[in-house]
């Protein structure tokens, strides 16, 4: 059954760009008529509008430490020189995740048969997204990343993140997470240019309950990434 | 110094600022974003590096003495992807830069708007 599932997706997955490229569409977005095929969400993509804080209108409901961490990084920050401030990233330190997609800078989506890669051009980092329907690994070793899996339901492709470190800021602006760090994506192509990504937060250590942000990303046909080798660093000498 | 600066273009200041891109990189607080202004100078150097591009400007205050600046734009990626080129700021080149300055009063820049002698105006963040 899962075998003849998956022949099915591959077959899809051949046929659909031919299809297309028969009705020369312009444009192939999400297309409606896919055989079964998840949604394509392939391309280069761009942060639609840049924000320091993860959630521009309130804060998350911070463990108590969590928002002492939180106000002694937005002092330190207020007392920053051009080149030396507290933010990782400052240091090449990977932004983890969600915040690497929400950096300035454009990724891409490949998806393959198994798994949906996103290439990241700030820092050149790389995410893989099992699709094949694998858990996660019981003996996760921490990492900036973390390890993710994902799943398509309908049009909307699910995520679900954990074995991240607690080295990174969630954002800018230094809203912290811990190493219980869970985040759960809810990613929707809502037209062809398009994609919008909303994070759940779930790190019981850091805070209270689970909260929600939400990104937008806008397709860049004409783009594609780019070398970025941030060890140059000359903000830091 | 900065204010006479900013009187003296205040009025392509004000034009530039209006349209000003959103300055928020990891490091934009350490820059007075809410008040940027406007210097001329002419580039002694020039990095084209991450993560940021930097020009250092010689710019002359009231008194004619020479300050030398440093004038930061995002990454070299995101500049080509918004029309720079490298080979467009030559030592020697005066400039005209719109930006933000350093809050701690060091002499560096957060690049809003480049204008070059020609009169071609470039996006100093590439988010556009």
């Amino acid at each position: 059954m899962r075998n003849h599932y998956i022949f099915s997706v591959v077959v899809a997955a051949v046929a659909l760009p031919l299809v297309i490229f028969a009705q020369s569409a312009p444009h192939p977005g999400p297309a409606k008529i896919r055989g079964g095929a998840p949604p394509d969400f392939s391309g280069v993509w761009f942060i639609d509008e840049y924000r320091r804080s993860i959630l521009p209108k309130e804060e998350p409901p911070f463990q108590p430490w969590a928002e002492a961490l939180f106000k002694q990084r937005q002092l330190e920050s207020a007392n920053r020189t051009p080149d030396s401030g507290p933010d990782p990233t400052e240091r090449c330190i990977p932004p983890g995740i969600p915040r690497t997609m929400f950096q300035p800078f454009p990724w891409e989506i490949v998806q393959a048969r198994d798994r949906v890669i996103m290439i990241f051009e700030y820092q050149s980092l790389l995410r893989q997204i099992f699709t094949d329907g694998r858990g996660h690994p019981q003996d996760l070793e921490p990492t900036y990343m973390g390890n993710s899996i994902g799943k398509f339901e309908g049009e909307t492709f699910i995520i679900d993140t954990i074995g991240f470190n607690d080295k990174t800021w969630l954002d800018p602006m230094g809203h912290p997470h811990s190493d219980a760090l869970h985040v759960i994506e809810r990613m929707r192509r809502v037209d062809h240019d398009t994609l919008v990504d909303e994070y759940t937060i779930d790190d019981p250590k850091a805070y209270t309950k689970s909260w929600t942000a939400q990104r937008t990303f806008k397709l860049k046909p004409d783009w594609q990434i780019k070398e970025y080798v941030c060890a140059e660093n000359n903000n830091v000498k | 110094m900065k204010s006479k600066l900013a009187i003296a273009f205040a009025l392509i200041a004000a034009g530039l600022a209006a349209s000003g891109p959103l300055l928020a990189h990891h490091s934009s607080s350490a820059y007075d974003m809410d008040h940027p202004v406007n210097m001329k100078g002419v580039v002694t150097n020039m990095e084209w590096s991450n993560p940021h591009v930097f020009i250092y400007l010689d710019v002359k205050d009231d008194a004619g003495n020479v300050e030398q600046w440093r004038v930061e734009g995002n990454s070299p990626n995101m500049l080509v992807r918004s029309g720079w080129k490298k080979e467009m700021i030559k030592t020697g080149d005066p400039l005209l830069v719109n930006g933000a300055l350093a809050k701690n009063g060091s002499k560096v820049m957060r690049l809003i708007t480049l204008t070059l002698a020609n009169g071609q105006k470039y996006d100093g963040q590439g988010f556009k």
